[in-house]
Order: structure tokens, then C-alpha cells, then sequence
């Protein structure tokens, strides 16, 4: 049954009267906002924690302090490109996928195969840059203070647990602009280590279950790109599973959205 | 896919494939080179565009005023833009805009919660900020402010 042969022939009843879906929608694509939904509510749990933390906080790592690095440029000042980038690779790839549901509607295999495909390149750059990230904050948390290689305790992943550790291991995180800031620096070191803690606690954290999001939704996108190409939506009829997909690919984008002003921005 | 509306035996939809059960407002079409398709497709850049304005707006601000913004002018502002973002990727690129109102509502309503969420623990955080927070530094700080 191709999707041509369609002809609404009188107009749906105002009020549902039974025998369709009284949203219009399908079980499945229905039960995936409620998924989503209750997936905004985990995050959203993450972020109001990030939230209530910073706002006990005396002082927090400046964003523009910590995320001012691009690859390659070595020690260069260039706060929130890398991050930009970033944000317009996912938004990018939140386009290809809108396209792909479009070409989807129209049963245009042709396309949403191509669009399937550039959507999965996209997610997969993202996530080579998170990658990067990860591994540049990391090293930026473990430095050589202590001679002794086993001692390198501290710093892991931005945990800082020890109260030995100097306060120049972490100082450049903080705003070197603000006159309070450096006071506490200066005078309650163990209240910046503190922070500084917590938010690498909560920026892996999120940004790991969100980059979780993001490499099952690549994995789904292979799956439904296989799929595509080997005609199982073509026989079905309907392409409706890339709609579903492609909700999830969406809710992830707009999870970044949020993650990216919370921790980049503000 | 069909339109069920109408149709006089569905029972067996209600097996196997439930898809079929519903007739998408934007199920049925099937000339993709159609002006319809194609302005759907214009829409679809032009919101990508706006999209990226926005996210560069707030990049610029973020990398220019960040020290020089007052606090609360710099969440108001990168708060607003960003719901601004959410609410285009959530109704076009999500297509919640083509949905009925009834099942709108039926997503959006829940997430106001969060409305509470949001100012009752961030009050809290601030609230053990000043019963927590007595050290000396921290007096330093208030006595630097002043």
C-alpha cells in the first residue's frame, strides 16, 4: 500500500467519536513523547541539582576561564568557540534529521537515506569533539604538583578530594577579573576546591548522559538507515519509525540547548 | 497508510501494526517536488537560520559582556533566547505545532512543574548559602562588596 492512494473523503468529526487514535497520533509515536517527556524531567532533575549547588556556592569556576581552549591552538584565550562549534554541529545534524522525516512523509527513500546518513556523520563529529573536550578538561584537572606519580590522586575528572592540594592547581579556573573571587582564592582556598568539585562532578556527569543520548541515538540512526536501505519501510508502507527516531534525535538537540546555556553561558 | 475515520472494520488494526490506526496530518502526501514540500522544506532552513542567529547572539555576548553584564541581565537574557530555541526545535523540527491541540497540552502541561522545581530549589541552594556560609572569607567578601 503506497501512501499516494490516500483520499480523505469527508471531513474527520470535530469531537472524537472512536475508531482512531483521538490525538491522531499512533501508540508508538505517542508513547515516545511520553518517554521524552519523562527523560526532560531526568535532565531537567540534573540540572535544578547543578542549580541548587551553584547557588550554595561562595564562589564557581568561570566558564569563560575553563572552556577556552580549541584543538590545536594551544594556549590561546578563545572562550565558547570550541563549544559553538559544537552546538552548530548538533543543530546541524538536527536539521539532516528534519529532513529526513520530511522526505520520509513523502516516502522518498532516496532521501532519507541521504539525510540518514549525514544526521549519523553529525552526531558522530559531536561526539568526537565531546571526546576532545573530555580529554583537554581532564588533563587541564590533573597537573604535577606532586613529584611522585602516585600521588596524583587528586584531579581526576575534576574530583578534587584532597585537602593538600595547592591552590594553583585550580585557580585557573575562577575569574581572574573578579576582586571578591580572588579573596576567597586567597584566603578560603578549600571553599574554591569545593566548587571547583562540584561543578566537574556535575558538568561530566550531565554532559555524559547527555553524550549517552547522543551515541544511542546514533546507534538507532544506523539501525533505521539500514532499515531504510533495505526497503523494510518501503514495504511497510509508512515511514513512521523515522518520525520516532527522529523525535528522539530532536529531544537530545534540545537537551544541549539547555546544557549548553547552563553550563557554557550563564 | 489510510484514513480510518470512516472505515467500518478496523478490528484488525487493532493488531499488528497500530501505525495504520492513525491518518498523521502529514501522512499523505506524495509528490515530494509539490510546492507544499517545498515550502515545508523552506521552513525547516528558515528555522535552522534562526536558530543559528540566536545561538551566535548568544555566543557574542557570552565572549563580550560576560564580566560587564549583571548577573541577573545575563540569565534573563540567555534564559529567554534559549526557551526561544526550545520552543522552535520542540514545534517544527518536532512537529508538536502540526499536532492537536489536546495532545499539545497533554505534553506541555507536565513539564510546568518545573516552574516549581526551578524556584523552589534554587531558593533552597540560596538559602543554605547564607545559613552555611560564615567563614572569614566570606565576610572578607561582603566587606569587599561594600
Amino acid at each position: 500500500m503506497s501512501q499516494s492512494t490516500v483520499v480523505t473523503t469527508a471531513p474527520e468529526p470535530k469531537l472524537w467519536a472512536g475508531g482512531r487514535s483521538p490525538f491522531n497520533v499512533s501508540y508508538g509515536k505517542m508513547m515516545i513523547w511520553f518517554f521524552l517527556l519523562s527523560d526532560a524531567l531526568t535532565f531537567g532533575a540534573l540540572l535544578i541539582a547543578y542549580g541548587t549547588t551553584r547557588f550554595f556556592s561562595t564562589v564557581w569556576p568561570d566558564p569563560n576561564q575553563v572552556f577556552k581552549s580549541f584543538p590545536f591552538m594551544g594556549e590561546s584565550n578563545l572562550p565558547l568557540l570550541f563549544v559553538s562549534l559544537m552546538t552548530f554541529i548538533l543543530i546541524m545534524s538536527s536539521v539532516t534529521m528534519v529532513l529526513a522525516v520530511h522526505a520520509g512523509h513523502y516516502g522518498d527513500k532516496k532521501n532519507v537515506a541521504k539525510w540518514l546518513l549525514w544526521t549519523i556523520i553529525g552526531g558522530i563529529c559531536f561526539l568526537a569533539c565531546q571526546a576532545w573536550e573530555w580529554t583537554h578538561l581532564h588533563g587541564e584537572c590533573i597537573s604535577a604538583w606532586s613529584a611522585d606519580p602516585a600521588q596524583i590522586t587528586h584531579g581526576l575528572w575534576g574530583s578534587y578530594t584532597d585537602v593538600h592540594i595547592p591552590v594553583n592547581e585550580f585557580r585557573h579556573f575562577f575569574s581572574p577579573h573578579s576582586e571578591a573571587v580572588q579573596h576567597v582564592l586567597n584566603n578560603d582556598p578549600l571553599t574554591a576546591m569545593q566548587a571547583t568539585h562540584n561543578f566537574f562532578n556535575y558538568f561530566f556527569t550531565i554532559t555524559g548522559f547527555h553524550g549517552g543520548h547522543v551515541t544511542s541515538g546514533v546507534i538507532f540512526n544506523i539501525l533505521i538507515l539500514v532499515n531504510t536501505v533495505n526497503g523494510v519501510y518501503e514495504r511497510r508502507g509508512h515511514y513512521e519509525m523515522i518520525e520516532k527516531i527522529g523525535l528522539y534525535w530532536h529531544f537530545v538537540d534540545l537537551v544541549w540547548v539547555f546544557v549548553f546555556t547552563c553550563f557554557y553561558l550563564l | 497508510m489510510s484514513s480510518h475515520a470512516q472505515s467500518n472494520n478496523i478490528q484488525h488494526l487493532y493488531e499488528g501494526d497500530q501505525s495504520k490506526l492513525y491518518s498523521g496530518v502529514m501522512s499523505h502526501h506524495s509528490d515530494v517536488a509539490s510546492p507544499e514540500s517545498k515550502s515545508q522544506v523552506k521552513k525547516i532552513w528558515k528555522v535552522f537560520w534562526i536558530l543559528l542567529v540566536i545561538t551566535l547572539a548568544e555566543v557574542v555576548v557570552g565572549m563580550l559582556f560576560s564580566y560587564s553584564l549583571p548577573g541577573w541581565a545575563k540569565a534573563i537574557f540567555f534564559l529567554s533566547l534559549t526557551i526561544l530555541k526550545a520552543g522552535y526545535i520542540v514545534s517544527v523540527f518536532m512537529h508538536l505545532g502540526d499536532e492537536f491541540k489536546g495532545f499539545i497540552a497533554t505534553v506541555l502541561i507536565p513539564l510546568f512543574l518545573f516552574v516549581w522545581f526551578i524556584i523552589a530549589f534554587l531558593a533552597d541552594g540560596g538559602f543554605w548559602l547564607r545559613m552555611n556560609d560564615q567563614s572569614p572569607a566570606r565576610q572578607t567578601i561582603q566587606h569587599v562588596a561594600k
